[in-house]
């Protein structure tokens, strides 16, 4: 049995470093405000997919929503290696993450021979629940949660590595599972993830990405699938710090400031 | 009227923090909307350190004990929690937003084709409706989630709630048989590396932490030393603790510990929110860096643009002067 992996790749809002309000005065997020990016777990989902066909041969499906920002994260998962990569046609915007995986786990199934499916534990921000854990619930696979590499891998089985409170574990699963994956790996291993390569943005150039409509797999309105709604969203008060540069080479200042701190000013 | 059930995580052989937290806040809510609470605690040999759940808010305690069950594992616990939700009604269920948990509820509510809202700071009840709120983009936004197919199913981050002193409530507790099969037990742990708990970070009122910035043994003793002459805890990013400086029980964030001490000194920490979101309610946070952009000089109360190797030695100084 050969691998055949589906690394789900989302384009998210980046919510690194936002500056001003986010929210308009009814409560939206103001069009604008937050730029998107490829989700940094979904990338690290894609570079252990590519590593374990590396390990052990197969395909590498990459899957995706429309687009909600600049970001054609399908393209770049080609340009970094994928084999194939197809859109579900579906505004993800729209969809609660029951809904999403609803879909996400249709076009799974259309794709028949998957024995192994990865993504990001969750978006860093913005989203309410987690994807992989309501995929591998839809698909009845065995899940790893939290992975942060893959440890070893072969036809039939992933050993994946986690960290846990006091400390981490590696657990075998085998195939057919999904995995989920934090950052770790791509915060800690400088070739990690393998940047786009000229040679297939070259044979890519042209590729049309086939989108698979809600209706195509089976779920006209993926979002009767919705299990929650947002009831209301509010800018959190803007917790103001007066920060204060110490010059590290004034000796009376670094003093005056351990003072003050110790005595909690 | 709300029927709730809290899972008990077992940690260190006990309740864990969070799992008591989320026990508190059960209670409140019930006692708000006039239903009952149901804890419940997987487990081998746990019997004892769980029977004072009911005096800490339960009205009913279940257990499940079995050989299995001795480490947390998704198959096995998973099947155990499915029975309990089979074979009772509840309206909300709710997990410690930890490993375990989040692990846990989110298979659980695509199983049972129910809502799931993952680490919630807080849940509140309006117009009749329970809400679940998360705190989003970059922690700048509250968002209010209302789960529209119950029942509704959260993890609560530490903080929560506060862990009341034991009362005089009186409850049940009852056994609960653990009936696993060859599917509950497919995957398996092949290596796990825990350290016993050695120090209580959240107890602690002013912490030193050190980061990847600080480079390397003689950065990282230095660091050391600066906790020392501040009579201070030693904290640590994750990389800080896979690099075998310090244990697992000194990391800080999301798959460490959560403080809110009144002074946090963060030596060459960048400031990721996988770290900010267990020390970002610290009163006073003062960061060392040579890189002026990292997010946690931004955030800094104080901050010092400099090598920790020639500033630390001078705060040292500075100390004992």
């Amino acid at each position: 049995m050969s691998v055949h992996a589906v690394v789900i790749a989302r384009e998210m809002w980046d919510t690194r470093d936002l500056v001003g309000p986010v929210l308009d005065a009814n409560g939206a997020v103001k069009p604008g405000a937050v730029s998107t990016r490829f989700e940094p777990q979904d990338l690290n989902a894609l570079e252990s997919a590519l590593r374990i066909k590396e390990m052990v041969g197969g395909k590498v499906t990459a899957l995706s929503f429309n687009a909600i920002g600049d970001v054609d994260v399908l393209k770049e998962c080609l340009y970094r290696g994928a084999d194939e990569a197809i859109r579900i046609g579906a505004n993800p915007i729209d969809l609660d993450t029951a809904a999403a995986a609803t879909l996400a786990a249709a076009a799974i199934r259309r794709l028949g021979d998957v024995n192994l499916v990865l993504v990001g534990w969750t978006a860093a921000e913005g989203e309410s629940s987690v994807l992989g854990s309501c995929l591998a619930g839809l698909l009845g696979m065995e899940q790893i949660s939290f992975v942060d590499r893959i440890v070893e891998a072969g036809d039939e089985f992933v050993i994946g590595r986690r960290a846990i409170e006091m400390g981490e574990e590696d657990i075998r699963v085998d195939l057919p599972a999904l995995l989920s994956l934090g950052v770790a790996l791509i915060e800690d291993d400088p070739r990690a993830p393998r940047p786009a390569k000229a040679m297939l943005k070259l044979k890519h150039k042209k590729t049309e990405i086939p989108v698979w409509s809600p209706a195509d797999l089976g779920v006209p309105d993926p979002a009767s699938n919705a299990t929650t709604v947002v009831a209301a969203m509010e800018s959190v008060p803007e917790r103001v710090i007066e920060s204060t540069a110490v010059d590290p080479e004034d000796e009376s200042g670094l003093k005056a400031m351990l003072e003050r701190v110790l005595k909690g000013e | 009227m709300s029927e709730i059930l809290v899972y008990i995580q077992i940690v260190d052989g006990g309740a864990g923090d969070v799992s008591l937290q989320a026990l508190a806040c059960a209670r409140s809510l019930a006692d708000s909307t006039g239903g009952s609470v149901t804890a419940l605690a997987l487990g081998y040999d746990i019997g004892a350190s769980v029977a004072d759940l009911v005096e800490l808010g339960a009205d009913r305690l279940l257990v499940a004990e079995d050989d299995r069950l001795s480490h947390y594992l998704t198959g096995p616990y998973k099947r155990v929690v499915r029975s309990v939700l089979d074979a009772n009604r509840f309206d909300v269920v709710l997990f410690p937003a930890t490993t375990e948990g989040n692990d846990l509820a989110p298979l659980l509510a695509a199983e049972l084709g129910c809502g799931c809202v993952v680490g919630c700071d807080a849940v509140h009840v309006k117009e009749g409706k329970t809400l679940f709120r998360r705190t989003e983009f970059d922690r700048k936004v509250h968002t209010d989630y209302e789960v529209t197919v119950g029942p509704a199913i959260a993890t609560l981050r530490d903080g929560i709630a506060d862990i009341p002193a034991l009362g005089e409530r009186r409850g049940e507790a009852q056994s609960i048989a653990v009936d696993l099969g060859p599917a509950d037990t497919r995957a398996q742990v092949v290596n796990r590396d825990v350290v016993p708990k050695t120090v209580n970070l959240k107890a602690s009122r002013v912490i030193v932490a050190a980061g990847a910035g600080v480079g390397g043994p003689d950065g990282f003793a230095l660091v050391k030393d600066l906790a020392e002459a501040l009579d201070a805890q030693m904290g640590a990013t994750r990389a800080v603790v896979d690099a075998g400086w310090l244990p697992a029980d000194h990391q800080i964030g999301q798959t460490g510990v959560t403080v809110r001490p009144d002074l946090y000194i963060a030596c060459g920490i960048s400031g990721a929110v996988q770290h900010w979101v267990g020390m970002s309610d610290s009163k006073t946070i003062v960061a060392i860096n040579t890189d002026k952009n990292a997010p946690m000089m931004k955030r800094a109360h104080y901050r010092i643009e400099a090598d920790l190797k020639t500033v630390i030695p001078k705060m040292i100084k500075a100390l004992s002067a």
